[in-house]
């Protein structure tokens, strides 16, 4: 490794009042280039990259022990302002970061705090913008943009002080993917010039294969850095492409669709350029029907025209860019907005909501006592106990929901949500800030209560998501609600939203578990990769 | 107001005139000088507001404070020769008489009140955050953040509200009594204050409270502001003198409703404060 930049040794943390610490004796070097930083939810990613710029102990508060040096300074030591000048730090969360209105101001505000004069502050803004490629957004209000857009102004508004290391925490978790693949692009962009970027992620599938190291953070433990394929293998949450590699022991392990496409020859079987089965779907009965449905917060529609029925124990996945309306359509599939025209019907029964903000349910002092008021108000039979166990809640059950990490607390509300088997769920982005393991266990709780009757809506940019638990695809663009059909082809190589494992198998299976099930099926050899088969002709959905 | 390309004003120029209106608003119970104040400031945010701008809350501000000091008066002031209706006297503070003066003297309250928001209110829907901090004294700058940043969390805290109460709602809960308001209210105010450390955590992050603060805007004073100013500044002395002086300037209608008392020269004062708006032609 090129000089460190940042150096961590013996380095232990315990947020106040806590009693179990979320760094553990972490010992690392980072240097120059893209280090990703992977591991479970709650695992102690976000409170690493809080110490490189002494927000964690110094704003936090808490018990620290060890030794630091981030750019020549002691993070533990220096005061944050300071150190404000040699690293940076991106958040999750695109809104409240902003603190000013419009795009070349709030990009300026870290100059102004550090006193910089003005003529020299307009040339690092126009530097920056320009290298960013956002000087055709420089006047812009922020709410006029993009989440990807606002999240490009954030990197750009530390990227201004020219810090030496600059570190993302989950920068592309609310993100669509147009939005997620410029940040990540600005990022690889930065580190190919030999910036220090450390992004912390769930999503690794575009950044693996692209990164110079891999840093695993779980449990307060830190593995590595070290070049992504020698740690790979021991990825809890691994990307699907190295998965499957491990899955049929590939080696080397692919990091990249790029890399697992060169490894198919080795299969003794290829898979089948057909369709896989449609998941079984229960369709007896219509639990929700809308008909030229016209909808918008206020009184102009952004979508219009809506047709859609979900049958009983059918799982629709809608799908589409920030911004194209998912999440005002299930406000008025819930009932919470009424539609500006059309006519929409539900079946008796509970209908089940679950808000992007997951902080919105939780108010009482535990997770137990969150998932026991559903239950009560729902006059639900289930136990408390076996939904926990479900979500794998058991162990934070008597935890404050609010102070629980991002993913941790997500699950919890989805938990909250689904107590009480409803007729029907509607979920706005469900696996914001998710790890795999919690991923699954949603996917689990779906498919269990689409076993059970209920229908489920679910808003997502997780393709991953929609090719394991959806039975189809619809698409929201230009106004319009598109279906796309099942998985099998929305997710399939060609199409917008192609997952990793879709994108390898043109016309096959779109998920690991179906990939490994047609292998072991030995299904007959298809040697030719066909060019990736668009998601057939689009219908308005019925 | 950070618009580049069209006419401006200097954000400090903006907090004179905003403090000088207000002091004229609220200086007088005069309701002839509070109208007139009223209309300046109306005809200054309806020349400067900027398109994208959504205008219900502020009437909705007015139209709620508006009434309530008017009802608030008419109901617990129970003086005046003209009665109107009585409400039963057994009805604690509001039982009694109400009277046509009251009346007179809500709707002046009110009046007062609506001109002062008016006069404040191109801080917040004219000037951007940064003209905010702009605006402050150097040694207010730390003050201007906290103001431009709750700016910022304000519009949050509106959409927060309406998604906590929509999946409170969609768990079963129904709005029965001031006590069943906390399963929404708790998670609307630990939200904010979430968001509010998220956000202090990202402005530490990027230097701020590093010391004495630079600005990225150019506020060049042009002839504009100091005309602004001076008139603001005109207006408000006037009427401070006036009051310091002894003129007729306050207007009560009790025991018998009268007319208010003009002076031309105050009417004046009140009508200087329009200038902004001719600013923008």
């Amino acid at each position: 490794m090129a000089d460190p930049i940042a150096r961590l040794d013996g380095i232990s943390y315990w947020y106040p009042g806590v009693v179990a610490p979320s760094l553990r004796d972490v010992t690392l070097q980072i240097g120059p280039g893209l280090t990703l930083v992977a591991g479970s939810s709650g695992g102690g990613k976000s409170t690493l990259l809080r110490l490189f710029d002494g927000l964690v102990p110094q704003f936090h508060g808490g018990r620290i022990s060890g030794s630091a040096d981030v750019a020549g300074m002691d993070p533990l030591r220096t005061s944050i302002p300071r150190l404000a000048t040699r690293v940076g730090l991106v958040f999750q969360d695109v809104e409240t970061q902003s603190v000013y209105g419009t795009v070349e101001h709030e990009v300026a505000f870290g100059l102004e705090n550090l006193g910089v004069p003005r003529s020299h502050m307009h040339d690092l803004v126009d530097e920056t913008l320009g290298e960013m490629g956002l000087d055709g957004l420089r006047r812009r209000r922020l709410a006029t943009l993009s989440g990807g857009e606002r999240q490009l102004v954030q990197l750009a508004a530390v990227l201004v002080l020219r810090p030496e290391l600059v570190a993302l925490d989950e920068p592309t978790s609310q993100l669509d993917p147009d939005g997620a693949a410029a940040v990540m692009a600005a990022c690889q962009k930065l580190a190919a010039a030999g910036q220090a970027v450390v992004v912390a992620e769930h999503r690794l599938e575009s950044l693996l294969g692209r990164a110079d190291r891999l840093l695993i953070v779980e449990r307060g433990e830190a593995t590595g850095p070290e070049k992504p394929r020698d740690l790979a293998a021991r990825l809890a949450n691994p990307p699907s492409v190295v998965e499957l590699g491990a899955a049929l022991a590939w080696d080397p392990l692919p990091l990249s669709g790029d890399e697992a496409r060169a490894h198919l020859g080795e299969l003794p079987h290829s898979l089948n350029a057909r369709p896989a089965s449609a998941p079984v779907r229960r369709d007896a009965e219509t639990a929700l029907e809308a008909r030229g449905l016209a909808v918008g917060p206020g009184r102009q529609a952004i979508l219009d025209g809506v047709d859609l029925a979900v049958g009983a124990g059918e799982v629709i996945a809608l799908v589409g860019p920030n911004g194209s309306g998912k999440t005002t359509l299930l406000r008025t599939l819930a009932g919470l907005l009424a539609p500006l025209a059309g006519t929409m019907r539900r079946s008796l029964g509970r209908t089940a909501y679950l808000p992007q903000n997951p902080g919105a349910l939780l108010h009482l002092p535990t997770v137990r006592a969150e998932v026991d008021l559903t239950l009560r108000r729902t006059d639900s039979a289930d136990e408390v106990e076996s939904i926990l166990s479900s979500f794998g809640l058991l162990g934070l059950a008597e935890r404050y929901p609010r102070d629980l990490s991002a993913g941790e607390r997500q699950r919890a509300a989805i938990a909250v949500t689904l107590a009480g088997s409803p007729a029907l769920a509607l979920l706005d982005e469900p696996t914001r800030g998710m790890d795999l393991a919690a991923r699954r266990a949603l996917g689990a709780a779906v498919r269990s209560l689409s076993a059970r009757g209920s229908a489920v809506v679910i808003a997502t940019h997780d393709v991953d998501l929609v090719a394991e638990v959806a039975h189809r695809v619809v698409v929201l663009r230009d106004g319009r609600a598109i279906d796309l059909g099942p998985p099998e082809r929305a997710c399939a190589a060609g199409s917008a939203f192609a997952t990793q494992i879709g994108a390898l198998f043109p016309g096959g299976p779109v998920t690991v578990a179906a990939a490994l099930a047609e292998l072991a099926a030995g299904a007959p050899r298809s040697p030719g990769r066909s060019p990736g088969r668009s998601p057939g002709a689009a219908e308005v959905v019925r | 107001m950070s618009e580049p390309d069209g006419p401006g004003l200097a954000p400090r120029a903006w907090l004179v005139w905003s403090i000088a209106a207000v002091t004229v608003a609220l200086l007088t119970e005069n309701p002839v000088y509070r109208v007139l104040v009223a209309l300046a400031a109306l005809n200054v945010l309806l020349a400067w507001l900027p398109r994208e701008r959504n205008r219900k809350p502020l009437g909705l501000a007015l139209l709620v404070a508006a009434i309530l000091a008017a009802l608030i008066n008419v109901l617990a002031s129970h003086t005046g020769a003209d009665v109107l209706l009585r409400l039963p006297a057994w009805l604690p503070l509001v039982g009694g008489p109400i009277t046509l003066e009251s009346l007179a003297f809500g709707g002046a309250l009110s009046l007062g009140l609506v001109a002062a928001l008016l006069a404040v209110a191109p801080l917040s829907l004219v000037l951007e955050p940064h003209d905010v901090v702009d605006a402050m004294p150097a040694s207010l700058e730390r003050t201007g953040i906290a103001v431009a940043t709750s700016m910022n969390l304000v519009s949050g805290f509106g959409r927060t509200f309406v998604s906590v109460r929509d999946a409170q709602q969609m768990r079963g809960w129904r709005p029965r009594g001031l006590r069943s308001w906390n399963e929404v209210l708790v998670p609307v105010v630990l939200t904010a204050i979430e968001d509010s450390v998220l956000l202090a955590e990202a402005m530490e992050a990027r230097g701020f409270g590093a010391g004495r603060r630079t600005s990225y805007s150019r506020n060049s004073w042009t002839l504009w502001d100091v005309a602004v100013v001076v008139s603001a500044l005109a207006a408000a002395v006037l009427f401070v003198g006036a009051r310091l002086a002894g003129v007729a300037m306050d207007w009560y209608p009790y025991p018998t409703l009268a007319l208010p008392p003009i002076h031309p020269l105050l009417v004046v004062g009140c009508l200087v404060l329009a200038l902004p708006a001719f600013r923008r032609g």
